[in-house]
């Protein structure tokens, strides 16, 4: 649209109020329209966004078969810690903003650059210095990658072949590593965080959604177990995964670590590590984490 | 071999110590230079010193917003260097959130040296900006013992995590064993402490510590400390389980405690003490380091249990001498 070079700021206000009256008439006549005649929403024939929404609901899915089930992140030993004052809504939000400063700009890095996946597992690997959550992150990932290349990788996304190379060779990597044990570090372990952001990368998920996903599977993992160790029932569980504090953390916390190197990731909460290396020490456990 | 470090140390807050070995046997300076807010003292060597000792200070006891210190040092092959400080390291408030207060050091620990630096914690004020970050490169067969803990700053005058930035990176990186080889990243402890980051999750720092007033970490490797690594493993395998019931009567609970061997009895105090004094800790093996962290309620119990556990088993003494735990005798 032409417009004068020097507009004012009023006659720009004055033409955005004029457009949106325009709009906002143009949506009544079409509602108007809608409404006498049969409510239909038009099938469109999704092509290539279809697979991604998929495989979207497959990742977010709690059913995916990785275990996250058998661990708790440090909400056990929390529970056995703080006897008297134990309430989950005290650990969810120190769970998240630990969980996310150490581990998803490891994730978030792995979707840009997939290739990179064996370099960030080695460096991830040697930044959790704890065996409790080292042990919960690597079953998870290995489990992620016998998942993939049991099931996912026969259906591939068109195009994404070299992506599917990158896996092949790291779990060749892997069970070359598993096979020589005795030296103090593996090349690699596969670590959950950045063969998720890979996994995710490959089969077409955005970034933004990969690092949501990541986050409210923790959070279903952490509300699952805490419904499990008897903290509250479902309703008050599915309660919580709805609200909107959830949802507002979740963002929150993909906005904070959107941009942080994986040099610079770390512990936001220490007292977490101390629960999470801790729970080893509990004389009665149903969780491994 | 030739020196991966920078030869000028002309910059403000710069500093260079290098550790050789002294050809009547003993470790001795061969290189001690600093620049002002950074000073370095180390003590005239005595007959009997175990390790090369340098005092890490600061005019003024700490760091004013913006200073910067960047230290390099390099521990020559069969040499031993322990650092020291005289208090805690103050770190001063920023005048604004984006003015940074900086540590920076960087030590290189050649074949079948050591090096222990065991200081005072670090104690942010309110409003202060603090990054550190501390490089380690080990060769083969070097040793390391480093302690790293800050506190939740002046608490008589009510500061409880009041900072606006803390953040301490520590990396140990092992060197290739052949010249030109690549080296490898060990261990990289990161620790971000941030209001704005806490608040993200709708609660303030503080609340976010759990009532702790002190956090650490210990890192653990090569053939000098192999043993305080154990030590600490041993321990921690040893702890009580947590819920767990004594369900012995009392005649056998009193007969079995008059039997316990002396480390038993020693171990039973440090478990009481630890749950008087709200201490909480835990260690791990993790490629070839030993990693304890702890925290506690006070910062002098805080001092006073990783001091009993260091004197407690005693290498570190015995390699680097008793001036080596200076910083955390109770």
């Amino acid at each position: 649209m032409a417009s004068p070079p020097h507009a004012s700021e009023d006659e720009i206000q004055s033409e955005i109020a004029l457009l949106e009256s325009r709009l906002n008439e143009a949506k009544a006549r079409l509602s108007a329209l809608s409404s006498s005649s049969t409510p239909s929403i038009p099938f469109r024939p999704q092509l290539s966004a279809s697979s991604s929404t998929h495989f979207l609901f497959l990742l977010s899915d709690s059913a995916l078969p990785i275990g996250s089930f058998a661990f708790s992140s440090g909400l056990e030993s929390f529970a056995a810690h703080n006897r008297r004052a134990s309430s989950f809504g005290t650990f969810l939000p120190l769970s998240l903003s630990s969980f996310a400063s150490t581990t998803l700009p490891f994730v978030l890095a792995a979707h840009r650059d997939p290739a990179s996946l064996a370099a960030l597992d080695d460096e991830l690997d040697a930044a959790v210095i704890c065996t409790v959550g080292r042990r919960a992150s690597v079953a998870q990932g290995r489990a992620l990658l016998s998942i993939w290349e049991r099931s996912f990788k026969t259906t591939l996304p068109p195009g994404s072949e070299d992506d599917a190379l990158i896996l092949k060779d790291f779990s060749t990597l892997l069970r070359r590593e598993s096979n020589n044990a005795g030296g103090e570090a593996p090349l690699v372990s596969a670590h959950l965080g950045p063969l998720f952001g890979a996994i995710c990368a490959i089969v077409g998920l955005t970034l933004r959604q990969t690092a949501y996903v990541f986050m409210l599977s923790h959070v279903k993992a952490l509300i699952s177990a805490a419904v499990r160790a008897n903290m509250f029932g479902p309703y008050q569980a599915q309660k919580l995964l709805a609200s909107e504090n959830v949802q507002t953390m979740i963002n929150a916390m993909v906005e904070r670590e959107w941009h942080t190197p994986v040099e610079e990731a770390g512990q936001s909460v220490p007292i977490v590590d101390l629960w999470v290396g801790r729970h080893e020490l509990l004389y009665s456990r149903i969780f491994n984490s | 071999m030739i020196s991966p470090f920078p030869r000028s140390t002309s910059l403000p807050g710069d500093g260079r110590i290098v550790v050789r070995l002294l050809p009547a046997g003993g470790s001795g300076l061969e290189t001690i230079s600093y620049q002002y807010p950074l000073k370095l003292i180390s003590p005239s060597p005595t007959v009997d010193q175990k390790s090369a000792l340098v005092f890490l200070l600061s005019y003024g006891g700490g760091l004013v917003g913006g200073d910067g210190v960047n230290l390099s040092i390099h521990v020559r092959r069969g040499s031993s260097l322990s650092l020291v400080t005289q208090g805690h390291t103050k770190i001063f408030k920023s005048p604004s959130p984006d003015v940074l207060t900086s540590q920076k050091l960087r030590i290189q620990v050649d074949e079948e040296a050591a090096v222990c630096l065991l200081p005072d914690p670090v104690q942010p004020f309110e409003d202060s900006v603090y990054e550190q970050t501390q490089v380690f490169n080990l060769a083969n067969r070097a040793s390391l013992c480093l302690l790293d803990w800050v506190t939740q700053g002046r608490g008589a005058r009510g500061e409880d995590w009041s900072f606006t930035t803390w953040t301490g990176r520590n990396e140990v990186w092992t060197q290739g064993s052949e010249a030109g080889q690549k080296g490898r990243l060990l261990i990289r402890d990161n620790i971000i402490l941030n209001q704005d980051g806490s608040k993200l999750v709708g609660l303030p720092l503080r609340d976010t510590m759990h009532k702790m007033s002190v956090f650490g970490t210990l890192i653990l490797r090569g053939p000098v400390v192999e043993p305080l690594g154990d030590f600490f493993m041993a321990e921690f395998a040893a702890s009580p389980r947590i819920g767990s019931r004594d369900f012995r009567s009392k005649e056998d609970q009193e007969k079995e405690s008059e039997e316990r061997s002396e480390l038993e009895r020693w171990r039973s105090q440090r478990i009481d003490l630890e749950n008087q004094q709200g201490i909480l800790w835990s260690a791990a093996h993790v490629r070839g380091c030993v990693i304890v962290k702890f925290g506690a309620a006070s910062v002098e119990a805080g001092r006073s249990w990783i001091g009993s556990m260091l004197v407690r088993e005693g290498s570190i003494a015995t390699y680097f001498g008793d001036t080596a735990l200076m910083c955390v005798q109770p």
